[in-house]
């Protein structure tokens, strides 16, 4: 490995040539927009033929003192690559969009802030954001509550407690599209029988079914989390705290609550920003529907229509899409916000201990 | 006296677990009870056992899955040849930059790395609509189709997926001695034949936690695919046939659970298969 | 090292020629096309073969049998490509064109399937079939959608039910008539083992578009010219609603509740109303022609238990004197301007003759949308529907050009509403007002 083997000496060049001349020739035919017939069909082959060639060469250059920064670099670039052309450009773009008249392909005029005006002008929306506030502060409560149930149902002396566990979560592996066809079925067809009317076509209590599938899927995850965490209290601790006389419900509030005092911030953020998230459900099981007979003087078709579902039916449905972008920009500024909150939660949490 | 309240408690315990376990598991069966049944037998009673027969199961799995609607096999093997490519390249590569942002600090790596970190909070929503017409313009351009295809979708998830899988690889690698890289180096490993040899074999706990936490998210997922897919196009992955197929226009219960339990009993075969797996590796995602 | 990195190499290149093989089939549009137009179509275009895409693949032997038949009669070659339900039909022809391998004829589903064709049809105003049906398709291109097929929006009843309570169905042009038909069933449900009068739905999440699209239609072309299109324009100019018009629809909308089967109006499933309409339960349901085909087949026991009573359409009269259905081709086929267009309209005006007829009809299962046609399909509303086109009563079918979502998103959740007793008539025309402003604003 001391010496460069002449190979390396002739391929590398050769390589990172040809990869270049590639590259070049493929751009060359995208920019004039054709080429010699053959080739211009396959330009986009050519292209990562051209990458993959000139990445060779680099990894074949003929140096001992830079080739840890090569391999350093060759080994960053397809994730950071891929990160950025499906993260960071979108996101730029995405913010740029939301201040001109983007419609799906292209723009004519910077328009500022005006699409946010607008949407703040729109009930429906102002409604759709009401009610994801309300779902959040609904899952997040009865969520952690089940879910840290179902943990103290696990942990305590049960028998047969993996197939319980294991029933508890199996909800949270089956997609929210699939299961949300599955709870229309049951509200409208099984459930109905009991209810009269099946309980999706009225928005208040199709909001509640929403909540209660909602935590059906993910209150056997949270309580995983829950289980981790109460595993961890120390065993002696227990039992000194039995020794000294506290029933279960002290030993509870005093010794367990506090001792996983990190979990439980982490499972109120984590149902707090999928809850905010919510989509497929919510599509699949009342795809927004509901009606509100009168919000701020208007007539609203969109009850149980929550943020993420608002966002998808203004940019895709109605086409609207710079309107949707700006929209979605809000919904990233409020998970922004959500998430320093966090970070400043759990920072001062770990100075305390 | 205290071991009859114990057992009082113990009974009691059992049957609060036994009631939601029920619940829990309620609509599981009555989707399993309702593919034996035809239509009319499930809008007639949908709770009962009445009117199920093997036989009708067998053309309800017959008509979904030779239904030119759905085509499930196609969804299938789209949705495990996408589930499978984005799981190895997003470990290997994943793996990579963990393991070289790790072992240079530069005021690069960590730049990258705090750049990955705080991509997490970013909303699908917010990047879905340009991520859509990037793909569009970039694949027009340089002539590949990154919409409508295997390869651009693999690509999107390889984007998504790769904070998270950086992040908690970063910290598996971090748990790795130097001292063995050194030792490697000296015994004339190359520099690249050291991450190759000995890191990526050693972070097999951590690849099993981000593989689960993906394939599971990637496996289920439903926007990206019906943006870039199209929601009746030529590809399509399971979640968007399921969705295509319930969303058309008349609603045939018997094929719609038909057609959900075929969706869900790849997910709960894996399930009961690496049980413990999946559950510890969702919680260490979470607690990370 | 070696292998780790010649495996890596392997697997880009794997995926990079994955993205070839994703991409050549796709026809992308910048790729200025180059796939080869020969291999596909079954040997060079000459001037006595004709080449036919079809979008219903279940209907390719009885096609294939005509393609047959026309070569024997003339000596021309038709060769029938069809597509089924999951393939991109528009997609495939797209690329069909960049590759300069367009078929001679193909189908299209509308007014959007279409527009993907400007100047690129050709037109048949001079074939003798145009004046033989009114269901074929125009545009500023001038007739360039062959139908094939009909489909038809009106109140389906049960004709044994009306005949037994005493109703004779060619009556129903009135709402008076129809209050007093509907009361004279509603006293007489027992005995006519009915358990309401109509089967009225208004489920908003699954069944939107019956009433946010076929009733919502009928206030846009009930009673009109098959090219009127007075309140069409109205709506499409900012989603106005004609107040008068409307209330009247709206008060024959609350006759039809009044008089619907309760239990089910709200949140009924399609699959509930078909079968309880199959089952003999219900005089009158609120869906069109297609529920024949469920009736007959997935519904069938039921049907027969019923005792396969004859059925019926009668017109949404929610003004005096409305005594049209709504009728219209769901997919026409037109001739390519470019292909083999005499032979190809040759072919289209054989379909038309009896024998031709005789196929389409009797083995396709299709209604014919010609008038001169002597068959009728076995579909139960296959009757009704000829019986209206050849007394020139029925009327366009202009929904299709509503705004985007707009059952989806709005009407659908507004008739539901109204079913609930939420809205009030007056509150539910204002309502609509509003919603069809919103709609059209966005």
């Amino acid at each position: 490995m001391d010496s460069i083997h002449p190979v390396r000496k002739v391929l590398s060049p050769l390589f990172l040539i040809g990869g270049l001349a590639l590259l070049g020739a493929s751009l060359a035919m995208d920019c004039m927009g054709g080429g010699p017939p053959p080739f211009y069909q396959y330009r986009g082959l050519i292209l990562i033929a051209g990458i993959l060639l000139f990445f060779a060469g680099l990894y074949l250059f003929p140096t001992l003192t830079h080739h840890r920064d090569i391999v350093n670099v060759i080994f960053l670039f397809p994730l950071l690559f891929t990160f950025g052309v499906t993260v960071i450009i979108p996101l730029l773009l995405g913010i740029f969009y939301s201040m001109t008249d983007w419609t799906g392909i292209r723009y004519t005029q910077f328009v500022g802030l005006a699409n946010y005006a607008q949407m703040f002008h729109e009930v429906s929306f102002l409604w759709s954001l009401l009610i994801t506030v309300l779902f959040v502060v609904f899952n997040m409560v009865l969520v952690n509550l089940v879910g840290f149930a179902l943990a103290l149902l696990c942990t305590s002396r049960l028998k047969g407690v993996g197939f319980f566990r294991a029933a508890y979560f199996l909800p949270n592996l089956i997609g929210g599209i699939v299961l949300g066809y599955v709870w229309q079925f049951v509200f409208n067809n099984v459930l109905v029988k009991v209810t009269g009317a099946s309980l999706l076509t009225k928005t208040p209590s199709a909001f509640a079914a929403i909540i209660v599938v909602y935590i059906w899927q993910y209150a056997g995850y949270i309580m995983l989390i829950y289980v981790n965490g109460l595993v961890t209290v120390p065993g002696d601790v227990l039992e000194a705290a039995a020794i000294d006389g506290a029933n279960a419900f002290t030993t509870l509030l005093r010794i367990k609550i506090p001792m996983i005092a990190s979990t439980i911030t982490i499972c109120t953020f984590l149902t707090l920003t999928s809850a905010f998230k919510q989509f497929d459900v919510n599509m699949a099981l009342t795809n927004g529907t509901g009606s509100v007979m009168d919000f701020m003087g208007q007539y609203l078709s969109n009850g149980t229509q929550m943020l993420a579902l608002n966002i998808y039916n203004t940019a895709i449905s109605k086409n609207s899409y710079a309107l949707g972008q700006a929209k979605a920009v809000l919904f990233f500024i409020i998970l922004a916000c959500v998430s320093l909150v966090q970070v400043r939660i759990s920072n001062s949490k770990e100075v305390e201990l | 006296m205290k071991t009859k309240l114990k057992t009082s408690t113990f009974v009691t315990i059992m049957v609060i677990a036994v009631i939601v376990a029920l619940y829990t598991l309620a609509p599981f069966f009555l989707v399993c009870i309702n593919v034996f049944k035809n239509a009319n037998g499930i809008v007639a009673d949908p709770v009962s056992f009445a009117g199920a027969s093997v036989r009708q199961l067998m053309t309800n799995l017959s008509n979904v899955i030779n239904n030119s609607n759905f085509s499930f096999w196609y969804a299938f093997g789209t949705s495990a040849l996408i589930t499978i490519l984005s799981l190895i390249l997003l470990a290997l590569f994943g793996g990579m930059a963990a393991w070289v942002i790790c072992r240079n600090k530069t005021v690069w790596s960590n730049a990258i790395y705090m750049v990955f970190i705080a991509s997490m909070i970013i909303p699908f929503q917010v990047v879905m609509l340009p991520l859509i017409s990037t793909f569009r313009d970039v694949g027009n351009f340089v002539g590949l189709s990154m919409l409508q295809s295997i390869p651009g979708i693999v690509f999107a998830y390889c984007g998504f997926g790769g904070a998270m899988t950086v992040f908690i690889l970063t910290g598996m690698v971090k748990t790795v001695p130097y001292d063995l890289e050194e030792a490697a180096s000296i015994d004339g490993c190359s520099y690249e034949g050291i991450y190759f040899r000995i890191i990526f074999p050693l972070l097999r706990p951590s690849v099993v936690t981000v593989t689960i936490l993906n394939g599971m998210w990637i496996w289920n997922d439903y926007l990206l695919p019906s943006l870039m897919l199209g929601q009746n196009g030529k590809v399509k992955t399971l979640p968007v046939a399921v969705q295509a197929f319930v969303g058309s226009y008349v609603k045939q219960w018997d094929l719609i659970l038909t057609a959900a339990l075929l969706a869900m009993i790849p997910m709960i075969i894996i399930f009961l298969i690496a049980q413990r797996q999946i559950m510890s590796g969702m919680v260490e995602g979470a607690v990370k | 090292m070696k292998r780790w990195l010649s495996l890596l190499l392997a697997a880009v290149l794997t995926l990079s020629l994955a993205a070839c093989g994703g991409n050549a089939p796709a026809g992308n549009d910048a790729s200025g096309g180059a796939e080869s137009p020969a291999d596909s179509s079954g040997g060079a275009p000459s001037a006595d073969s004709i080449r036919l895409v079809n979008g219903k693949i279940e209907v390719d032997a009885a096609l294939k049998k005509l393609a047959a038949m026309y070569k024997e009669e003339t000596g021309v070659e038709v060769s029938i490509e069809s597509m089924g339900g999951g393939i991109d039909i528009q997609g495939t022809l797209k690329g069909y064109y960049q590759a300069g391998n367009m078929p001679d004829i193909f189908v299209n589903g509308g007014a959007s399937d279409f527009a993907n064709w400007g100047g690129l049809c050709a037109d048949m105003s001079d074939q003798p079939w145009v004046s033989d049906t009114d269901a074929a398709y125009v545009n500023e291109d001038g007739v360039v959608g062959f139908p094939y097929t009909v489909e038809a929006i009106g109140l389906a009843y049960n004709a044994d039910i009306l005949e037994k309570a005493g109703v004779d169905p060619a009556t129903l042009t009135s709402p008076a008539a129809y209050e007093a038909a509907f009361a004279t069933i509603d006293g007489m449900k027992d005995e006519l083992g009915i358990t309401a009068v109509v089967g009225y739905y208004t489920e908003p999440v699954n069944l939107y578009w019956s009433t946010g699209n076929h009733l919502f239609g009928n206030y846009e072309d009930a009673g009109l010219d098959r090219e009127d299109t007075t309140y069409f324009d109205l709506l499409s100019n900012g989603g106005q609603l004609d107040v008068d018009r409307f209330t009247d629809f709206a008060n024959f909308v609350a006759l039809l509740q009044q008089y619907a089967d309760q239990s089910m109006m709200i949140s009924g499933t399609y699959d509930q109303q078909i079968l309880n309409f199959a089952s003999g339960k219900y005089a009158f349901v609120t869906q069109g022609s297609w529920i024949g085909a469920t009736m007959t087949t997935d519904d069938a026991d039921a049907y027969a238990a019923a005792g396969n009573f004859k059925v019926g359409m009668a017109p949404y009269a929610f003004q005096d004197g409305i005594d049209t259905i709504l009728t219209n081709s769901p997919s026409w086929w037109a001739v390519y301007k470019d292909g083999n267009v005499d032979a190809a309209k040759a072919f289209l005006q054989w379909l038309t003759t009896d024998a031709a007829q005789e196929v389409l009809v009797m083995e396709a299962g299709f209604i014919s949308p010609f008038n001169s046609s002597a068959y009728v399909a076995t579909d139960p509303f296959a009757q009704t529907i000829v019986d209206y086109q050849n007394a020139g009563k029925t009327s366009g079918w202009h929904w299709l050009g509503n705004k985007e979502g707009l059952a989806q998103n709005y009407t659908g959740q507004v008739f539901n509403d109204y079913a609930q007793g939420n809205l009030d008539t007056e509150r539910f025309v204002q309502v609509m007002q509003q919603v069809c402003a919103t709609a059209y604003a966005g």
